[in-house]
């Protein structure tokens, strides 16, 4: 067989808690909200993008809009329509993004109903670093109260063939990390040495 | 994409060259997982599942599965107080399953009869009688215990891009090929008033009478319907536990009262369920798969509903990637069949890459035939399928069409000649630009139309300004435009016959026909439901039957050599 | 609407719109037979005509009891009660009904409400039978809301 190549070690990130989640009152912020699993448990998604790939990207997207990225993990459920709501009320644009382990990601808004959304993008396998980097964009358009263009959703109809069983055991272990009662923590990226650039 | 590399193999030495043939096919690319009982991944054999129990005391159920009242969750609760026909419990509960199992095979025991034990047993007790039948026994019990006499069968009309004009005419041409009724969802969810429209008038080109719906977040689709945007509902989802069903924002209660809702306002509806999908939240509670969607349906019993989506939809691979995963696919739709609810079962969810698995799956449901033997077969192309792609889509017609004719069953669905089809499709394009004419949206083009005609993909069509689209869409909520300014728009422009045809499927509101068990409305607007063509399957020679002049439509294929003369083909 | 007691209907009634068109009304009386493009484009009709009456639902109950179809029968029931209710309302009741949207106390008196305001007693009993089911497992909203949430 090949010998192996050597690789460039791959960047990482731990989240750091700083102290419980509170109600942000600049209106020029996003909140990022994880899952309980997100950068802990697990540590890439579904298809092996590295978690702190998807934070840069989801961050940078952000940024380059000129607005502040504010990250919270949500302790107490692995659903991300109700981790992604509850961000959203914690935002101080209303706007929040959610994401999973997995990768599955949602932009909420906080005077919508939980089970409805900005834009969801359901289809984990179908997510890279440029699709994190435009649904940060989008956030942070939606914060200043404009109307961005959709991320065009890819749409991969033997995603759920190939990985629909795998995300059930992916969910079911990072269900098995849920902490109940737990209310939402406000956390910094730490992130670790890499060269990828 | 990544699903379509195969696997390294990785294996040190020389490998068979059959080997690497088999490791490059289709099936190969399909998820397939272990069994973890413990934490409910398995289909229908557990050890964790509970043992049947019921006991009557007082007229009320005290004990469930094993469960004492006071122990009750509120799916025990609610299936204890409005599911379980009380008075029939302890006596058909006694039932030995085997008998019971023997009874839905038995082509001398009628429906009604097997319906008057069905009414008294507990979740638990249904899956010990399935656990019994293999998939032909299942099979050969559908066929009775459907609640329609004829089959049916349901389409998807979506867009990759929302496209309004795309889903109008997909929704033309699916209606003409038989779809009785017709679902759309949206990528961006704020496109939906526009794309319920378009499903609707499309619907109306094609074959008056179809029904149509727009799955959404609850709420929003309720609203839809009450305008008569949308015809029906379908994908009002109820979940086998409770911790699973509460993080779907819901229980069997807001359902239930969800359920009235639309029977206030003449709109039919049914419930969704389908195994797995508690397991892919997250919390089985550590059942089985059937066992917890046995719950659902019987919630679904409870709350009046006329009839269920299952067969696990959505959450097709997670059964599919188990063993006996599409056995218990095919009890759970029996199981709402033997509980008298309508059935429209599944087939509707991509979960293969294998053409051999996806036909296979669906013969449980289309050779004994149910109410609607898909419930989303893709009258789009797979990529356009914003469902995540269904078992079928356009380029299955053929072969669909084929399998009809090879078998003699009616899968609902019939060859259509090229001709007719793009003049459907033409003037469903038409028919929604005058529409959105007459309601002030952003314009459809003469351009646009002619690529309706002969488009295959969203990839065909002119790109819209999505930005204004969404704009209308939020001013047809705003101004509350509803189905009748639909009628007035065709009418004013020209389409009478489109605008007749959906005034009386507006006007079936007020009849409330359409609300009964497995209704729909036939090609010449007589609501047909379980009441006027039941179920009479006794045996050889009974029920539906294909034959006579609809046998006649579906011996039509493509290309047919005629036999008066073999040097040409029958037109 | 008319005073006489409500026909008794078998399930070879169905379907009513083909069989017994003439107990068909809409919520203002119209009779369904009125319903035709002539009068939508005249003007005459309006999206309340395209509703269904309690009455109607009524005979469509007793088609579904007639049928061996109980809890079918008893959906319609509610229906027609709901029938009553306009559309925002029946929207916010629904809302109302999901998990810790209401404390027990908006429970109760949303209850009362179907019962008093829209003689809804059937709707009232399911709200309640909630409300107590939902206390049970602590599906209830807390009453004192946390500004920090």
């Amino acid at each position: 067989m090949t010998t192996p190549t050597t690789t460039a070690p791959e960047r990482t990130v731990s989240l750091r808690e700083v102290g419980p989640a509170r109600r942000g009152t600049r209106p020029d912020e996003v909140v990022i909200a994880l899952s309980p699993a997100f950068a802990g448990h697990f540590t890439r998604t579904i298809v092996d993008v590295p978690h702190a790939e998807v934070l840069r990207q989801l961050m940078a997207g952000v940024e380059e809009q000129g607005v502040t990225a504010r990250l919270v993990r949500v302790l107490d459920t692995a659903d991300l329509a109700a981790i992604s709501h509850t961000a959203a009320r914690l935002s101080g644009s209303g706007i929040s993004v959610g994401v999973l382990s997995r990768g599955t990601t949602m932009i909420h808004q906080k005077d919508l109903p939980r089970l409805s959304n900005l834009e969801l993008f359901p289809q984990s396998p179908l997510l890279d670093a440029p699709v994190f980097r435009m649904i940060g964009s989008n956030a942070a358009q939606y914060a200043k109260g404009e109307s961005p263009q959709p991320v065009p959703t890819r749409n991969d109809q033997m995603a759920r063939p190939r990985w629909q069983a795998k995300a059930a055991l992916l969910h079911l272990k990072e269900f098995d990390c849920i902490e109940a009662g737990r209310g939402p923590v406000e956390v910094e990226a730490v992130f670790g040495p890499g060269t990828t650039g | 994409m990544t699903t379509t590399a195969p696997r390294p193999t990785g294996a040190a030495g020389k490998q068979s060259l059959r080997t690497e043939i088999l490791e490059a096919r289709p099936v190969n690319l399909d998820g397939f997982v272990e069994e973890w009982p413990e934490k409910g991944l398995v289909a229908m054999e557990s050890e964790f599942d509970p043992a049947p129990s019921v006991r009557v005391e007082g007229g009320r159920i005290v004990e469930l599965d094993g469960r004492s009242r006071d122990a009750f969750d509120f799916m025990d609760t609610f299936i204890a107080n409005h599911a379980i026909d009380v008075a029939s419990a302890e006596a058909s509960m006694a039932i030995p399953s085997a008998q019971i199992a023997r009874m839905l095979i038995d082509p001398g025991v009628s429906r009604d009869e097997v319906l008057a034990v069905t009414r008294g047993l507990t979740p638990a007790k249904v899956l010990d009688v399935v656990k019994l039948m293999n998939v032909v026994e299942i099979m050969q019990g559908m066929q009775k215990m459907r609640a329609r006499r004829t089959p049916a069968n349901q389409g998807h009309s979506t867009s990759a891009r929302d496209n309004p004009i795309q889903v109008a005419a997909d929704a033309a041409e699916g209606a003409l090929r038989g779809f009785a009724e017709l679902e759309t969802t949206l990528g961006v969810l704020r496109y939906a008033p526009l794309v319920a429209i378009a499903l609707q008038v499309g619907a109306q080109v094609g074959r008056g009478g179809v029904l149509t719906q727009c799955a959404l977040e609850e709420a929003t689709e309720l609203e839809l319907g009450m305008r008569g945007i949308t015809a029906y509902a379908e994908t009002i989802s109820i979940y086998g536990t409770e911790s699973v069903f509460v993080d779907g924002d819901d229980t069997p209660w807001s359902k239930s009262f969800l359920a009235a809702a639309y029977a206030s306002r003449g709109i039919k509806m049914r419930f969704t369920s389908g195994t797995g999908s508690e397991v892919q939240m997250g919390n089985a509670e550590g059942k089985s798969m059937l066992y917890l969607e046995i719950r659902c349906i019987l919630m679904a019993k409870g709350a009046g509903v006329q009839g269920l989506q299952n067969g696990s939809i959505s959450c097709i691979g997670v059964p599919g990637a188990v063993p006996g995963g599409l056995r218990a696919v095919a009890a759970e739709n029996l199981v709402a069949s033997m509980v008298d609810l309508e059935c429209a079962s599944g087939n509707d969810q991509s979960f293969s890459h294998s053409a051999m698995r996806r036909t296979a799956r669906a013969m449980p449901q289309m050779l004994p035939g149910t109410d609607f033997v898909c419930s989303g077969y893709s009258s789009v192309p797979n990529a356009d399928n914003m469902f995540a792609g269904s078992n079928f889509d356009t380029e299955d017609f053929d072969d669909w069409n084929t399998i009809q004719r090879d078998f003699q069953v009616d899968g609902g669905l019939r060859h259509v000649r090229e001709n007719e089809i793009l003049a459907a499709r033409n003037k469903a394009a038409r028919a929604l630009q005058a529409v959105f004419a007459h309601l002030d949206l952003p314009p459809i083009t003469d351009d646009e139309i002619e690529a309706a005609t002969y488009a295959n993909s969203s990839n065909d069509y002119p790109l819209r300004d999505v930005l204004a689209d969404l704009k209308g869409a939020q001013s047809v909520m705003d101004r509350e435009i509803t189905g009748l300014d639909l009628v007035k728009g065709l009418e004013s422009a020209g389409f009478h016959d489109v605008a007749e045809n959906l005034l009386t499927v507006l006007r079936q509101r007020v009849s409330g026909d359409l609300l009964q068990t497995s209704a729909v409305l036939t090609a010449d607007f007589t609501p047909l439901s379980a009441i006027n063509d039941p179920n009479d399957y006794a045996g050889p020679g009974t029920g539906y039957r294909l034959q006579g002049e609809r046998w006649e439509q579906l011996k039509k294929l493509r290309h047919v050599t005629s036999s008066t003369n073999p040097e040409t083909e029958v037109g | 609407m008319s005073a006489s007691p409500p026909p008794e209907l078998t399930a070879a009634d169905y379907p009513l719109s083909i069989n017994r068109p003439e107990l068909l009304r809409t919520p203002s009386g119209k009779p369904i037979t009125a319903l035709t493009m002539d009068a939508v484009v005249s003007g005459e009709l309006s999206p309340e005509d395209l509703r269904i009456t309690p009455e109607t639902l009524q005979l469509q109950a007793q088609l579904a009891d007639a049928s061996g179809r109980p809890q079918l029968a008893a959906n319609f029931r509610r229906a027609a009660e709901m029938t009553a209710i306009p559309d925002a309302e029946v929207l916010a009741m629904y809302n109302a009904l999901r998990p810790r949207a209401s404390t027990g106390a908006a429970l109760e008196e949303m209850a009362d409400r179907l019962e008093r305001t829209y003689s809804a007693p059937v709707c009232a009993a399911l709200v309640r039978e909630a409300a107590e089911v939902y206390e049970r497992r602590g599906l209830l909203a807390r009453p004192v809301a946390d500004p920090d949430q």
